[in-house]
């Protein structure tokens, strides 16, 4: 074999020979480990490994980011997009979200779907400070990100994030449910890396 | 014989001209006429108030009324002129219930006042909304916001105090 | 007995599936006493958006009114901007845009029907409803490359021929919607709750129903003989045969059962327009007598200029959207822009009978009969 010039003879390797040095997860607290996203794992001993360390924003938003739930606020066109991604076919309850809630008290995600206008505005205001904290936004399509197709329009207000925070914008006009789901892990990633550990750096 | 000729010979006296609106029949009235001949056109079989169309053409209004009969399958368009300072015409809501939400609409986005309706108010606009937006001289550049009142109802402020998060 | 009223407000948000729609209801005990619709909450100015744009600018915007079923509404903008110029179609444009719509008409009362069920608490329709619309969903984004807003038809013709592949995928679904409509069938008709939520609510006489400018479904359940594909046939609707789906008893059950007929009706028309469409053909350019210097037509379009003025005049053109009499009042002043457009909207005229539709029925009553009436918020308020 010919590299560069220089000859390299040819290796052989006894991949018999090899030996797995990481352990398989066998108990349910090296399981939680081998996901990833606690890292910080020392059972102590003389409890038989029974007492996890970690840090208190990872749990939580562990917890969080699991079973996020989203209030129904469909608004136009995108909210039919919005049922077609929590219908069988894109089946959003793999993210743990598929518990639309009609009362925003219950809820902890908004989906801004659709034109928001100048009369529903205050409206939807209402709604996200109705919602218990920690809450998070997701502005989906064009309109509810810039006004979009109808930002010459008296009536529509220009982008919902003159009225509440957003986390996450998704283009389109209607978005595909597939870049919802993609919006959706996005915002997952940010409540993953959220909470004084992040400031410090110990979330990662 | 079209249906607007028709409409022409019962009432001489309130039609003004009659033609085509492109290809349908079309009655100019007088706008005092106006419930006397959707009257007579509702009597000789014009059952389906399809649409309420309100023009502005900046020196004068239109008011054009679509008909259809399901009987006899004719269309009939009925046209009235309205002056601009006084864009007022009476309301047909005691011939088709129908017209109730039509006549606010084109209210709500022409301005014009249909007199006799029974409530007439914004319907897709909130109450106390700035101008109408249908009119050639509605002003696009100052934006107006809607913040919700005391009783729940909308109340229009132009600067969105309470709304917006920042200026 | 003698109770005291309750104000109840439901919306602008609520939970039931139809868009942003808010009732104020003054309550007698359970029954309502009086019920007023607002709307407006998704009034986005669509015919002031008219105004400032172009003939073919304004295309996209008519997607959005009714964004269950959008070629309709695509088409009734471009028949009017069409008889307003005197443009001419090719035949298999024509084909194309029925086909396009018949499919789409299915759509919508697959979305009408789920929602309706679901409304009542039953969630099985929409999740079943939904995997068929997926599957015609797919068909549309062949041919378009969108899923709910096409721009697809535009004045001339439609925008592209449709793929290859696509007519097996169609016959494909055909045959797995006729078994699918038995289906529902099965899992609805026969249910008694079903029966007992629907006969007899939201009663309204045929007369009444004329007298409230009712269009399409809502109007042919309360027995009035009416389609505007049969009776004012526009496009090729003259050369198919399929008959008119009408119910007697003006409830809501027929509302319901003449949108389950009309998706079989459908069905056989797509049947009919693909045994029949015209296969391509290039047009020679001497055929429409346009120079090579203005542009190419194809088979599917008659070419049409990006700016282009139809001289002045004003027209009113109207279709059967799978709701209702769908039109559009288009006038020109002989520039590139409209002087103004005005969308008749069959979900704005159906909803103005809802107060007396449901004077002393119950909430629950109350959803059932705005279920049945079926609108889309984005196309009663425009
Ligand atoms: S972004 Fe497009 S699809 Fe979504 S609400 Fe706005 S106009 Fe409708």
């Amino acid at each position: 074999m010919e590299k560069g010039g220089i000859r390299v003879d040819p290796v052989t390797i006894d991949t018999t020979k090899i030996k797995h040095t990481k352990k398989q997860p066998v108990t349910a607290l090296e399981k939680l480990n081998d996901t990833g996203l606690i890292s910080t794992l020392l059972a102590a001993r003389e409890r038989e490994g029974m007492i996890l360390f970690s840090t208190i924003d990872q749990v939580f938003n562990w917890a969080r980011l699991s079973s996020l739930w989203p209030v129904t606020s469909g608004l136009a066109c995108c909210a039919i997009e919005m049922m077609a991604v929590a219908m069988a076919h894109h089946d959003i309850a793999r993210f743990g979200m598929e518990i639309f809630r009609a009362s925003p008290r219950q809820a902890d995600l908004m989906f801004v779907a659709g034109t928001v206008t100048k009369r529903m505005a205050p409206r939807v205001k209402q709604l996200y400070e109705m919602m218990p904290d920690p809450k998070w936004v997701i502005a989906v399509g064009g309109c509810a990100s810039t006004g979009g197709p109808y930002h010459e329009s008296y009536s529509v207000l220009k982008g919902v994030d003159l009225i509440i925070p957003v986390d996450v914008y998704i283009p389109g006009c209607p978005p595909r449910p597939e870049a919802w789901i993609y919006g959706v892990i996005q915002l997952r990633e940010k409540i993953k890396n959220q909470g004084y550990g992040a400031k410090w750096g110990l979330n990662k | 014989m079209n249906s607007a000729e028709e409409l022409k010979n019962l009432l001489p006296g309130s039609v003004i001209s009659t033609g085509l609106q492109l290809n349908k029949p079309m009655a100019v009235v007088k706008k005092e006429d106006l419930v006397k001949a959707a009257g007579k056109a509702k009597e000789i079989g014009f059952d389906h108030l399809s649409v309420i169309t309100g023009i502005d053409y900046r020196d004068h209004f239109e008011v054009i009324y679509n008909f259809f009969s399901y009987s006899k399958k004719q269309n009939l368009a009925i046209k009235v002129n309205l002056d601009h300072d006084k864009p007022e015409v009476d309301s047909l809501t005691s011939l088709w219930k129908g017209a109730d939400w039509l006549e606010r609409e084109t209210f709500d986005l022409v301005g014009i006042k249909f007199i006799g309706h029974p409530n007439l108010i914004r319907i897709l606009l909130p109450d106390g909304w700035n101008g109408h937006p249908l009119r050639k001289d509605y002003d696009m550049n100052t934006e107006q916001f809607v913040t919700i009142g005391d009783n729940g109802d909308d109340v229009v402020s132009p600067d969105g105090t309470n709304l917006l998060r920042r200026k | 007995m003698e109770s005291d009223e309750l104000f109840i407000n439901m919306g602008p948000v609520h939970p039931s599936t139809h868009g942003v729609a808010r009732f104020k209801l003054r309550m007698d005990g359970e029954s309502i006493k009086e019920c007023t619709p607002v709307i407006g909450y998704l009034h986005r100015g669509t015919e002031k958006i008219g105004e400032m744009k172009t003939y073919l600018q304004f295309i996209p915007y008519t997607d959005r009114l009714d964004y269950i079923a959008a070629f309709p509404n695509n088409y009734a903008y471009v028949k009017a901007v069409e008889e307003l110029a005197g443009i001419e179609v090719p035949l298999r444009a024509e084909y194309i845009r029925v086909l396009t719509m018949e499919l789409n008409r299915i759509v919508n009362h697959i979305v009408s029907i789920g929602s309706l069920l679901m409304d009542l608490g039953a969630a099985t329709m929409i999740m079943w409803g939904f995997r068929e619309r997926e599957n015609a969903l797919q068909l549309f984004e062949m041919l378009c490359g969108a899923r709910m807003t096409f721009n697809y038809i535009k004045p001339g013709g439609v925008r592209e021929d449709i793929p290859d592949g696509f007519i097996p995928k169609l016959n494909e679904f055909i045959k797995d919607m006729e078994k699918r409509i038995v289906d529902y069938e099965q899992l609805i008709n026969g249910n008694e709750i079903f029966h007992m939520r629907m006969k007899n609510i939201g009663v309204i006489s045929g007369k009444d129903a004329v007298n409230y400018g009712w269009t399409g479904p809502t109007l042919r359940g309360s027995g009035v003989d009416y389609d505007l594909r049969k009776y004012e046939p526009y496009s090729i609707y003259p050369d198919l045969d399929f008959k008119v789906c009408v119910r007697k008893e003006g409830d809501s059950y027929a509302r319901f059962i003449v949108r389950m007929d009309e998706m079989k009706e459908s069905l056989h028309i797509l049947r009919q327009v693909v045994d029949n469409m015209p296969a391509t053909k290039l047009i020679s350019m001497a055929e429409y007598g346009i120079s090579p210097m203005t542009g190419t037509p194809t088979a599917v379009s008659t070419y049409f200029p990006r700016i282009f003025t139809p001289p002045a005049g004003e027209v009113y053109s109207r279709i059967e959207a799978p709701k209702g009499e769908l039109g559009f009042y288009v006038v020109s002043d002989g520039t590139t822009k409209p002087y103004r457009v005005k969308i008749r909207s069959p979900s704005f005229c159906n909803l103005t009978a809802i107060p007396s539709l449901v004077k002393g029925l119950k909430i629950g009553d109350l959803i059932a009969a705005f279920g049945t009436i079926d609108v889309v918020l984005g196309d009663v308020d425009r």
